[in-house]
């Protein structure tokens, strides 16, 4: 069957294309793509006219957790990948913090088959870093790589011994896979419940430093250098940790940094209330901190928005805010919430498209973020500036929880296609 | 040419050496290596007669502070075939343990007079002090992850009377490259004797630096043996399999070892050695290391003992030209 998009405003951050054109898929690749028209409509099977609504390679989100196995009642992977095709996302990569931790090769496999016989958007897995996340010993990196393993995390762990760091970077450069490493000093966060400033001193919480995030990219900027390993900072959060990876940059080592929603749009203000849905980590900075992630995304520091999709359900949640789980659902707010940074000015429709798809999946070596032909057809069609209100009941995740709810957004998705065949067709 | 020293009929001469001392292979001049292992070869030959007595009434003293089996006996053996008496002092009954320092060993086995001493030592550069607190000539017998120069030299005589030479010949060694002396001394003794040297070795088990020292470096076991002649495995502790170093065996064995899939890529005739004690099922496979055709790890350890005696004559044989010993 060969379907053809037409009509449509096509953002292609590889070929460079931001204006009307058209997309021409057959079986499940990209046949054609280009701006003006299709030389021949006569071609196709299936004509999809998009009236001018955006079609853009589909959301490749580079940090979800999954919470299958072990944690189903959080989230499953179906409710997961159903979550993920209805928000424009067609590639999940997916964390290794799962019960047993994906540090084999075994469940790797097991979940990979899983994951094919649901169908839907494409799931990769990190391998993790270390046997049972526990920081202490490297887990069977090699094997997993062979296994299929895009990177190696450290889920929502830091791996505070420098030694173990130093050698998992030097380990990993024989496969040539990122590390993807939450930076967060334990020692400096230790009891910490949000940001460290005037908003916790008011509220009575114990503060976090950046410093606690700072320091550790920092270490891990100086072990990249000394290993010259492929390093990446997960969800960064601090002006200070963004300007470390601004200079690792300019020096030329291979560093590469993304960051969620909430740093870009939210602020460490948001906790006045007590709201658990606000109890992130990283913690929500201050504003200061904000503007400069909004900075990063613009010059290039920041490479990569990915949803840090992270499981959590009500009873996590309703808890004295320091008592209360860290995390929020995350995956059906990131096409919103990239629409929102659009229609604020603060990102252009093709950098949105750049830092959420394309680059991604060139840190991560795989499929996706890209229109030329040949490649998969994971596409995306959307209205990007339809009004909505975030409202996590509506919510295919199992995870209801996120600190966008009840906020207005932007962005419809009409259609969504994974390897050519359609996930999600918008009801209206 | 120094490659032909001798012919059947008359004996390779003892070796002189330039220095007082075998310390390592690191220095040694190309010549002196030559004759080291045609002299070695020539006690091969002959092991089971008397051929020399060079070290009669000499006293070598064996000094371990390491358990090795395998070394002291061959060291105790060659003695005893060129004549000496062989004193063995093991760390387990010695003073150290009652927290004697290294050089105060030295001291009081100086006053004792020896002729030579065999020392083996977990700690890099060990031998050396010694040798500068000793009037007994020191033969080095593997000192931490620094030289194991009789190894080396045992391995090239394997090697040499296999292939009838060892220049131009392409030969890696695999496994834990950081912490073998063994990798260490081979590499300046195939290197100095004109064959291509290469490191296989994950990422994590090689120094730092080892790009420095003009060696090809592969991580990837196939690709790295490619057409090598010979196949030189490295023992790999077995703490360095539990996550701090490599993630497990498991992976090791995987990534790593030797089996005879792997072993396709090297040349056809390619020959397997490993400087022993061997790992089953870590570093290399048992169908390969029991395979006669392909493994040399027994001719190994014959050759050792006529090793030995080559040097342990030459280090009397330069004692007394440079009018030392007793």
């Amino acid at each position: 069957m060969k379907t053809l998009l037409k009509n449509a405003h096509i953002i292609c951050p590889v070929q460079n294309f931001d204006a009307l054109g058209y997309v021409g898929i057959d079986e499940g690749h990209i046949q054609a793509s280009g701006l003006g028209n299709a030389k021949s409509e006569a071609d196709y099977d299936k004509i999809i006219d998009c009236a001018g609504q955006y079609v853009a390679p589909g959301l490749v989100d580079m940090r979800v957790q999954s919470a299958d196995p072990g944690f189903e009642h959080l989230e499953s992977l179906e409710t997961l990948l159903k979550a993920a095709s209805a928000s424009g996302v067609t590639s999940v990569v997916s964390l290794p913090d799962t019960n047993p931790v994906i540090d084999n090769r075994t469940v790797i496999d097991s979940l990979s088959l899983r994951a094919s016989q649901i169908g839907g958007p494409r799931l990769y897995l990190y391998g993790a870093l270390t046997q049972g996340q526990k920081g202490h010993q490297m887990a069977e990196l090699g094997l997993m790589a062979e296994a299929g393993a895009v990177g190696f995390a450290s889920g929502a762990h830091a791996i505070q011994d420098s030694l173990i760091m130093r050698r998992l970077m030097t380990y990993a450069t024989m496969f040539d896979k990122p590390i993807i490493h939450h930076c967060e000093d334990y020692q400096l966060s230790d009891g910490g419940e949000m940001n460290e400033g005037e908003t916790a001193t008011r509220l009575g919480l114990i503060g976090i430093p950046a410093a606690a995030e700072i320091i550790m990219v920092q270490r891990d900027i100086e072990l990249a250098r000394l290993t010259k390993a492929r390093y990446h900072v997960a969800h960064i959060s601090t002006a200070g940790a963004i300007d470390a990876v601004r200079r690792a940059k300019a020096e030329g080592l291979d560093v590469t940094c993304d960051t969620a929603p909430p740093y870009a749009l939210l602020n460490e203000h948001a906790v006045n209330g007590f709201n658990t849905a606000f109890r992130l980590n990283p913690p929500l900075r201050s504003e200061g901190d904000r503007l400069a992630v909004l900075q990063g995304l613009n010059d290039g520091t920041i490479d990569a928005i990915a949803s840090d999709h992270a499981p959590v359900n009500r009873d996590d949640k309703a808890q004295p805010f320091g008592q209360a789980s860290c995390g929020a659902s995350g995956i059906e707010t990131l096409f919103p919430n990239l629409m929102s940074l659009v229609a604020n000015d603060n990102l252009s429709m093709m950098s949105a498209i750049r830092l959420a798809s394309t680059a991604p999946a060139r840190i991560l070596g795989i499929g996706g973020g890209s229109l030329e032909t040949g490649t998969a057809a994971d596409v995306i069609c959307f209205d990007a500036t339809r009004a909505a209100i975030i409202d996590q009941s509506k919510f295919l995740s199992r995870s209801r929880i996120s600190p966008f709810h009840g906020q207005p957004a932007q962005g419809h998705l009409s259609y969504s296609f994974v390897g050519g065949q359609l996930v999600h067709q918008a009801a209206n | 040419m120094p490659m032909t020293v001798s012919d059947k009929n008359t004996p390779p001469p003892a070796v002189h050496l330039p220095s007082q001392h075998l310390l390592g292979i690191e220095g040694m001049d190309v010549l002196t290596m030559h004759r080291l292992l045609d002299r070695a070869s020539y006690f091969a030959d002959n092991l089971s007669q008397e051929v020399a007595q060079t070290l009669k009434g000499q006293t070598i003293v064996n000094l371990f502070f390491e358990n090795s089996t395998r070394t002291r006996v061959s060291f105790e053996v060659a003695a005893k075939k060129l004549g000496a008496s062989v004193l063995n002092i093991s760390v387990a009954g010695s003073s150290v343990k009652k927290g004697e320092t290294l050089v105060d060993t030295a001291t009081t086995l100086n006053a004792m007079h020896p002729d030579i001493l065999v020392v083996r030592h977990h700690a890099s550069g060990a031998p050396q002090l010694l040798s500068q607190h000793i009037d007994a000539a020191i033969i080095n017998a593997g000192d931490g992850r620094h030289e194991h120069p009789t190894q080396a030299l045992l391995d090239a005589l394997t090697i040499k009377r296999r292939f009838g030479r060892i220049e131009g010949l392409r030969i890696a060694i695999c496994g834990d490259i950081t912490n073998s002396r063994v990798a260490r001394s081979n590499l300046y003794l195939l290197g100095g004797l004109g064959a291509e040297v290469r490191f296989v070795s994950p990422s994590t088990l090689l120094p730092p630096a080892i790009g420095d020292m003009g060696v090809a470096v592969f991580h990837d076991m196939e690709e790295g043996i490619k057409d090598c002649d010979i196949v030189m495995m490295l023992r790999l502790q077995t703490e360095r399999m539990e996550g701090r170093e490599t993630p497990s065996q498991h992976e090791y064995f995987n990534l790593f070892g030797l089996n005879s899939e792997k072993l396709e890529a090297a040349a056809p005739k390619a020959m397997i050695m490993h400087p022993g004690p061997m790992n089953r099922g870590v570093e290399i496979d048992s169908e390969i290391a029991d395979d006669h055709e392909r493994s040399l790890i027994h001719k190994q350890v014959e050759m050792g003992v006529a090793i030995r005696m080559a040097c342990l004559e030459a280090l009397a044989v330069t004692a007394q030209q440079n009018g030392g010993g007793k």
